[in-house]
């Protein structure tokens, strides 16, 4: 059971809505799923991909008729996010940036006390948030914002290299200079954080555990 | 669409799970004890499957009581939930998992519900399309380049940040000579190697000549 995989915590939070209150939700999360809505969400560059995702009673996958049905009454909306950083940041950069965003997204959920103050927006989202089992990240070492600099490094030395390719010693020093100014937000050496070394260590102790056991 | 944001796709499952038991646990939870005995990182499965940036597996038991005067409800079946963000269509990255890593996608996903029916990669695609919600919202924080050019990138600038720390002072001849060197070795247009480790969690393990 991990929610880290090195930089990156994965979040499971689902909340009951009612059923016929369950299209407001639906229509908001319409409305903001342009980029003029999203911007807050832009704002937190340590978000790697997040997603919203609203499940009426009939929508729960039901594959042969051995399966029963649900009967339960509430829709649930899944909230899954991917970011970097602790628990706490994460809720805590929510609240502060986009107080109104998170109102709306769950706007008419059931018992949401809303994002301002922060300890009953903490309890809610721990109280309804659920471990995940297994979490994979292509760049453990990475986190959204080395992705997005690691773009721009990317292309800014594909032009580089072209640039410079007849270039003098003197030309080559000026271009190289100027290529490290307009990339100095973006260098930088990744490496494993804290964080990596305590998590696997937890998972290593607990798979011993889990062996002795057996 | 909101499972795609750009070329990116947001992939949402709740697969059921089998409601029987072997021996003294239940199909849940051998499912879930499978799922936490993974391998992780650089050794996951996922790691084989190409396009994928991240994912996750859990075993959803049950809804929350929210308190009075909340509904008290609960789930009928339990379900294997498996999300994932990947680059590209939904029913190639399916094949690519299917075809990169189809013992571990047997063993995954073995208890659920109509798994049994599934023998290739064309059954398995429809299997998962038939477990699928639609995201009703996906945001894409990050890019939606394919994963070979992520992991490229971040090669580079690991590499780039690397020489110009190496390479402070140096007289202009010497640093534009450092510098051809520098780019014999890292290959920039070179997709396929020297590149960024699919999981790497380590920076021995970081690099890679032969990755996609």
């Amino acid at each position: 059971m991990s929610n880290i995989a090195g930089k990156a915590y994965a979040m499971n939070v689902i909340t009951p809505i009612k059923w016929y209150l369950r299209w407001i939700n639906k229509v908001i999360f319409a409305i903001g799923d342009n980029a003029r809505f999203l911007g807050g969400l832009l704002t937190l560059s340590l978000i790697h991909y997040a997603r919203w995702t609203i499940v009426k009673p009939g929508e729960f996958p039901r594959l042969d008729s051995s399966q029963p049905k649900e009967d339960i009454k509430y829709s649930y909306m899944f909230f899954f996010s991917n970011f970097n950083g602790s628990w706490a940041q994460y809720v805590d950069s929510f609240s502060m940036a986009i107080p109104t965003g998170l109102n709306l997204f769950w706007f008419k959920d059931v018992k949401y006390p809303k994002s301002v103050p922060i300890n009953p927006f903490h309890e809610y989202i721990s109280d309804n948030q659920i471990w995940t089992n297994h979490y994979y990240s292509a760049y453990p070492m990475a986190t959204s914002n080395d992705v997005k600099s690691a773009k721009k490094v990317k292309n800014a030395l594909h032009v580089f290299i072209k640039d410079t390719e007849k270039a003098t010693p003197a030309e080559f020093q000026k271009r190289y200079n100027r290529l490290l100014i307009n990339l100095q937000h973006d260098l930088c050496q990744m490496a494993p954080t804290p964080i990596v070394s305590l998590a696997e260590a937890a998972i290593t102790n607990r798979r011993k555990n889990h062996a002795k056991e057996n | 669409m909101a499972n795609k944001s750009g070329k990116a796709y947001g992939l949402t499952t709740l697969c059921p799970i089998v409601n029987e038991a072997l021996g003294k646990q239940s199909f849940s939870a051998l499912t879930r004890d499978r799922l936490e005995k993974l391998p992780i990182h650089e050794k996951s499965p996922l790691a084989k499957v190409p396009n994928t940036y991240l994912c996750r597996f859990f075993v959803l038991n049950d809804v929350f009581f929210e308190g009075k005067p909340a509904n008290y409800e609960h789930l009928r079946s339990k379900y294997l939930v498996f999300t994932s963000n990947f680059h590209g269509d939904l029913d190639t990255y399916l094949r690519g998992m299917w075809q990169s890593a189809q013992q571990d996608v047997k063993d995954i996903w073995r208890f659920c519900v109509g798994f049994s029916k599934v023998n290739d990669a064309d059954s398995f695609i429809d299997y998962i399309k038939k477990c699928q919600v639609k995201t009703t919202l996906f945001f894409n924080g990050s890019t939606d380049d394919p994963l070979h050019e992520q992991l490229k990138s971040l090669y580079l600038k690991q590499e780039l940040s690397k020489f110009v720390y190496a390479n402070q002072g140096k007289k202009p001849e010497d640093l534009q000579s450092a510098f051809k060197e520098f780019i014999e070795r890292v290959q920039p247009t070179n997709l396929n190697g020297p590149t960024w480790r699919c999981g790497a969690s380590t920076l021995e393990s970081a690099v890679t000549h032969n990755e996609v």
